[in-house]
């Protein structure tokens, strides 16, 4: 689990706080979604989960910061790493080999893992993220989608109990980020990976992730359960978010006192809304 | 230029040769062609190249390579050409320039020689994937891990800075700079300011490479720490012989 | 404007990327270009404005064959935005990267400097500001702000909107926007459903190399055919609308939907208190 305490955090050379004064929990098997402008400070609350800040960002470093019960002040991000695995938006500059069997090799290699482990650990990886069959593909003839697979497949065999994603889909099409939240929800709901996800697509966030937390200006304004959040829309829009089409709807409906239930997640508890409404409206 | 210096997939005899073999075979066929000043055998070597290509399945990116570079060489070629004034004249032109024999053959010389000792690198890189060139380095040449890396790392990176760069050309071009002009040298003073983006998005990309890396256990790697064990076969021993057999026929000078 | 006559495209080596497309965009239109990754949009873009041009089949430009014309002559009347602003901006300051742009079209600097500054009063931009150290979205918008000084009357988008946040993206699509209300044509490539369902009016859809969907917004994103062929999601209301039934088929927007619903409820209230 990953404990924040009253950080803030000042780059090197800034002007003023990128984090100012967060605290948040994350608990084992969480599946949580970070979201809010850009500049808000949600990349650097990543560095602050997974040691670049304030290890590799050098800067002015307040309040604690525990990953599994280590402090990151105290622990090298190789050594955090252990327990928290990273994945970012850039593609191609985080990839570092040239084949997909040798990018999952360097961090097994590096790691130490028994050699005689590695092979099964490969495996799992290439199977849990649905990419057996690209094994000894190149990274360069892998469309986005499929080196993005690939990047998380080399994070999962290191078998880290969180992993921090600074928005994973941002160059991916709607069809390859969807791709990518069913594999994080099938490590999270069937290996117990606790996620922690920093997304701008809010629809995605609300059908997949349990909590959401809203960053503005630094400063952590909201978080919650994913319908909790949304209940507090006009706080989001002053963040510069939006909230799905359907929630919106939902809202609408309320304010015209047709509807008092939660507000739907996805289309499929938007239709069970509507319905809704228009049976009660016939009793 | 598309895939130039970059890995194929691919399961030929020489995809499977062992990664030492082929940085032999590799030096051994740009060796040559220094050591040697005769043409024919210059042209021999560039044609063993194309065969190797064709072996591993690359020929026709290893043609398009070679008609690429062909282009520049007949530049440099004709550079060459007027700065040799010594020797048996063949041809005057206007204004005094005379073109020698002894012109002629050496500034083909040094085109072949260009030509033929690019293909090797080409060659290697072409069968051999990066993690594996830096696992020999380091396990068995004994190169310190952070040097093997920063060499792999920059051959990895050729590629996609040349489609950085293509792209930023699109760019611009779609907002009006005439790089569709034919005159070169307006081309080379147009392309001077897109340094700066392609400086930019080179330097955020090694910075996040940097990243990634260190994440993934970069400092804790040992000379030991390498998974992939390569091993030393008959085909290995024959090619290395071959090349010692080419080096050897080179610097004797049986073919002056 | 820009019209499409048959044409197909293959890359020197690949199998053909565009094969037989035919459309013709008119003055003023606002069009989305739709596909899932793989199907050709970003070629079939590029094929607009002579980036690239077609292997066989015509495309002309007001009236200006791409086949024979340069790419910079197209230039001086056509925008192209990319994806990335990092591959445009190329100078240190935001007024000296307008400048650069209007270069070979305003031959006189006095006029390029009034421009420049107009631009930068409509854009509410900083022109001595550092474009490198802002964050994407001001990137884009300086990008977008380049082009525009331009004054081009055809804007061609390749995914203008993928990877800001949602504040920048409406700010970067209501200039836009108002831009086509003025007249200025606009040929857009987005992922973002939503983004088309607000802003544009029609639709083209490319599913390998081919264009399988040409009409109205409203009608090709409520098109389940085409949508399957494509691999598509539509935009949430319009499929909420779909999987309600064929009584809720016009319903396009929030409002449409909070409305109908109202309507509804309010029509079943009566005709069940009139029963009892």
């Amino acid at each position: 689990m990953i404990r924040i305490t009253g950080l803030s955090f000042q780059y090197g050379g800034g002007e003023k706080n990128a984090l100012s004064d967060i605290d948040l929990e994350i608990n084992n098997g969480d599946f949580l979604g970070i979201i809010g402008s850009s500049g808000a400070g949600k990349s650097t609350l990543t560095y602050a989960m997974n040691g670049l800040a304030p290890h590799h960002f050098r800067g002015d470093f307040r309040g604690e910061v525990t990953v599994n019960g280590l402090d990151t002040r105290q622990n090298q991000p190789e050594e955090l790493a252990r327990h928290v695995g990273s994945v970012f938006q850039d593609i191609d500059s985080q990839m570092l080999a040239s084949v997909v069997e040798d990018e999952i090799l360097f961090g097994l290699e590096n790691f130490g893992i028994p050699h005689d482990e590695i092979e099964r650990r490969m495996n799992d990886a290439l199977e849990s993220t649905g990419i057996s069959e690209l094994r000894s593909r190149t990274v360069a003839s892998l469309s986005g989608g499929q080196k993005q697979k690939a990047a998380i497949a080399a994070i999962v065999a290191l078998r880290p109990s969180i992993m921090v994603l600074d928005e994973p889909t941002g160059e991916l099409d709607p069809q390859s980020s969807r791709m990518v939240f069913e594999i994080l929800k099938k490590l999270n709901e069937e290996h117990g990976v606790t996620i922690v996800l920093v997304e701008q697509k809010i629809m995605l966030l609300c059908e997949f992730a349990r909590r959401l937390a809203v960053m503005d200006g630094g400063k952590l304004i909201l978080c919650g359960p994913v319908k909790d959040v949304l209940d507090s829309a006009d706080r989001l829009e002053d963040a510069g978010v939006n909230i799905p089409r359907v929630a919106t709807l939902a809202r609408r409906l309320r304010e015209r006192e047709l509807y008092h239930g939660d507000i739907p997640l996805d289309i499929g508890r938007a239709k069970i809304m509507v319905e809704g409404i228009l049976s009660d409206a016939a009793l | 230029m598309n895939g130039f210096l970059s890995y194929v997939n691919g399961s030929s005899p020489l995809h499977k040769l062992h990664p030492l073999t082929k940085m032999v075979m590799s030096f051994a066929l740009c060796a040559s062609c220094f050591l040697s000043g005769n043409h024919v055998l210059i042209l021999c070597v560039i044609g063993l190249n194309l065969c190797l290509f064709a072996s591993a399945g690359g020929i026709a990116r290893a043609v398009s390579t070679l008609l690429s570079f062909v282009k520049f060489s007949a530049v440099l070629f004709v550079l060459q050409l007027f700065f040799i004034k010594d020797g048996t004249p063949i041809f005057t032109l206007p204004l005094g320039i005379t073109l020698t024999y002894e012109g002629v053959m050496f500034s083909l010389l040094f085109v072949l020689r260009f030509l033929a000792s690019t293909m090797p690198l080409a060659l290697m890189l072409s069968v051999t994937p990066v993690g594996d060139i830096s696992n020999v380095l380091v396990r068995n040449l004994r190169v310190p891990y952070r040097y093997a890396f920063v060499i792999t790392t920059a051959a990895r990176f050729i590629p996609l800075f040349s489609e950085e760069m293509s792209g930023i050309m699109e760019a611009q071009t779609a907002r009006g700079v005439e790089f569709d002009t034919r005159n070169f040298i307006k081309k080379i003073r147009l392309l001077i300011p897109l340094c700066v983006p392609l400086l930019i998005s080179s330097v955020r990309r090694i910075e996040n490479s940097a990243i990634s890396a260190e994440l993934r256990g970069f400092n804790l790697r040992t000379r030991l720490s390498g998974y992939k064990r390569y091993s030393f076969g008959a085909n290995d021993a024959t090619i290395l012989i071959a090349c010692a057999a080419l080096v050897a026929v080179s610097a004797s000078g049986i073919w002056p | 404007m820009l019209r499409f006559d048959r044409v197909s495209f293959s890359y020197r080596t690949e199998t053909a990327t565009i094969s037989d497309v035919s459309f013709e965009i008119g003055e003023g239109e606002f069009v989305a270009l739709l596909g899932e990754n793989g199907a050709g949009k970003s070629t079939l873009l590029r094929l607009c404005n002579g980036l690239l041009r077609p292997t066989s089949g015509r495309v002309s430009v007001r009236g200006y064959d791409t086949a024979t014309t340069k790419t910079s002559a197209i230039a001086r009347f056509t925008g192209f935005l990319f994806q990335n602003p990092d591959r445009q901006i190329c100078q240190n300051t935001v007024y000296g990267e307008i400048m650069f742009g209007l270069e070979y079209i305003l031959p006189d600097e006095s006029e390029r400097r009034r421009r420049t500054d107009e631009t930068l009063a409509l854009f509410s931009l900083d022109g001595l500001g550092d474009p490198f150290g802002l964050s994407r979205g001001e990137r884009q918008q300086i990008a977008l702000a380049a082009i525009l000084a331009r004054k081009p009357v055809l804007l061609l988008l390749d995914e203008p909107t993928t990877g800001l946040d949602y504040r920048e993206c409406m700010t970067v699509m209501e200039i836009v926007s108002n831009l086509n209300a003025e007249g200025t044509t606009v040929f857009m490539i987005s992922h973002d459903m939503e983004v088309v369902a607000d802003f544009a009016r029609r639709v083209l859809v490319l599913s390998g190399g081919r264009l399988i969907g040409d009409g109205p917004v409203r009608r090709i994103m409520k098109d389940p055919g085409v949508l399957r062929e494509a691999s598509l999601l539509p935009a949430q209301i319009p499929a909420l609308a779909m999987t309600l039934g064929d009584s809720f088929a016009n319903i396009f927007t929030i409002d449409e939907m909070a409305d109908t619903v109202g309507q509804r409820a309010l029509a079943r209230q009566t005709s069940v208190g009139k029963t009892s």
